[in-house]
């Protein structure tokens, strides 16, 4: 139907990897992200209507944490996925891009994905809550307001919460490496 | 030992602050330390987030198929499903395709609905419950706003689902806003509207008939329930039992002019 593909590719497809993104770090796994951006989508493009000329953006990634949200009750599930491998796959991705970009030096570009893979595995580790609002604000750069509305606390939830995650993850990031340079 | 003004300092941080405000925050980083140590650890974790986790973008596969089935939004409800186009108005959600999608649709098409899980009479008792919790405490409404343009989207965004929400302030029912409530074992989405003095509940489903159509009093409170268009609905208030009766004409009146 041409109305659905033309609402799909307005509402959705501009936003799709921040979807996903968020779907992907919230499971942390991949099947898991495609089934809750799938799902979003249906949702976002039946009550299209509904959001009348605001940002789309937020609104979907609303929609994408409610339905992450959903997911867990359904399932249940507290067993964290195993990541290593998916991360090693997506940075064997990442390392050919940057052998493509302008940085020469091997040893910088080793250390560099030496340092990916430790954030990500420290951002997996976070708490949910606060996983969720660093990458809404660092990552989006989505404002208090939006984060409030996204995740559905009070504005002050969504300061507080960034101050103590940030704070945690100084402190892990300290506890791993001693100090950064 | 907390600098009071720390969040203050994150919000300069994060571009929260106008003009002045910013301006007074970053003068105040030239004082206290804390406060200095604070904006320059965000910074660095800032281009640490940003430069050095790997962004998840879509898979090229998972984004063309999302493609093709948004052609037929109901078939992405199973990758494997193709369906026929859905005609505008009609205002169920039936799976074509699959098993579940046969007998959602021949369920549908008799018009049955499944039963909820207790006795009518104790589903009474459990919105009379409910309607009190929502009136002591603080918990009447989750969004609060006589906007039906922003109530409506945010039901969306907690249920696969709104009910038809508008302001009758003409009318006498002035909309105070909705939130989300739990009964039953399901979850509602509840328009809250004001009438003078009395508070008025409107729980709504989907695709449940938890209760007899009809007028019943409990405990002081007067309920009517109604099946409307796929959804099934119920008002609760201590106004007057007509009272609602105009509330569910003006409700259904309101589902016509929608689309």
């Amino acid at each position: 139907m041409d109305e659905q593909r033309r609402k799909f590719e307005a509402l959705v497809l501009p936003h799709l990897d921040a979807a996903y993104n968020l779907a992907r770090w919230l499971s942390r796994s991949t099947t898991e992200a495609e089934d809750i951006v799938q799902e979003a989508t249906l949702r976002a493009l039946k009550s299209f209507g509904a959001l009348r000329g605001a940002d789309a953006k937020p609104w979907l990634l609303a929609i994408v944490r409610n339905c992450y949200r959903s997911a867990v009750v359904r399932q249940s599930k507290f067993a964290a996925v195993p990541i290593n491998e998916e991360i090693e796959t997506r940075v064997n991705g990442r390392i050919h891009a940057c052998l493509i970009s302008n940085d020469a030096d091997p040893e910088s570009i080793a250390a560099m994905n030496a340092d990916r893979r430790k954030l990500d595995k420290m951002l997996a580790s976070m708490p949910e809550d606060f996983r969720e609002v660093l990458i809404l604000r660092e990552l989006e750069e989505m404002s208090y307001r939006e984060i409030a509305d996204i995740t559905d606390v009070p504005m002050g939830t969504v300061m507080s919460r960034l101050a103590r995650a940030r704070k945690l993850l100084k402190q892990r990031w300290l506890e791993t490496e001693g100090s950064r340079p | 030992m907390n600098c009071a003004r720390l969040l203050t300092t994150q919000a300069y941080i994060d571009n929260e602050l106008e003009a002045a405000a910013a301006l007074a925050a970053k003068k105040h980083t030239e004082t206290c330390g804390e406060c200095a140590a604070l904006c320059e650890q965000a910074l660095v974790l800032r281009r640490a987030l940003r430069e050095e986790t790997t962004y998840y973008r879509a898979p090229e596969a998972f984004r063309r198929s999302l493609r093709e089935s948004t052609g037929n939004a109901e078939s992405a409800l199973s990758t494997h499903v193709v369906g026929p186009p859905r005609p505008t108005r009609q205002r169920s959600r039936f799976l074509f395709g699959t098993v579940w999608g046969a007998i959602a649709a021949f369920a549908a098409s008799l018009m049955i609905f499944v039963l909820s899980n207790s006795a009518p009479d104790e589903m009474a008792r459990d919105i009379v419950s409910a309607h009190i919790r929502s009136l002591t405490g603080s918990h009447l409404v989750d969004v609060a706003s006589g906007d039906d343009h922003t109530v409506k989207p945010w039901f969306y965004t907690h249920l696969d689902m709104s009910p038809p929400v508008r302001d009758f302030e003409n009318a006498g029912f002035r909309l105070v806003g909705g939130r989300v409530d739990y009964v039953d074992g399901r979850h509602a989405a509840v328009t809250v509207y004001r009438l003078g003095d009395h508070v008025v509940n409107v729980f709504a489903w989907r695709d449940v008939e938890p209760m007899k159509s009809g007028t019943r009093e409990r405990d002081g409170y007067n309920l009517l329930s109604w099946r409307q268009h796929g959804l099934f609905f119920c008002a609760i208030s201590d106004a007057n039992g007509d009272e609602l009766v105009r509330l569910s004409e003006l409700i259904e009146q309101s589902d016509h002019v929608e689309e």
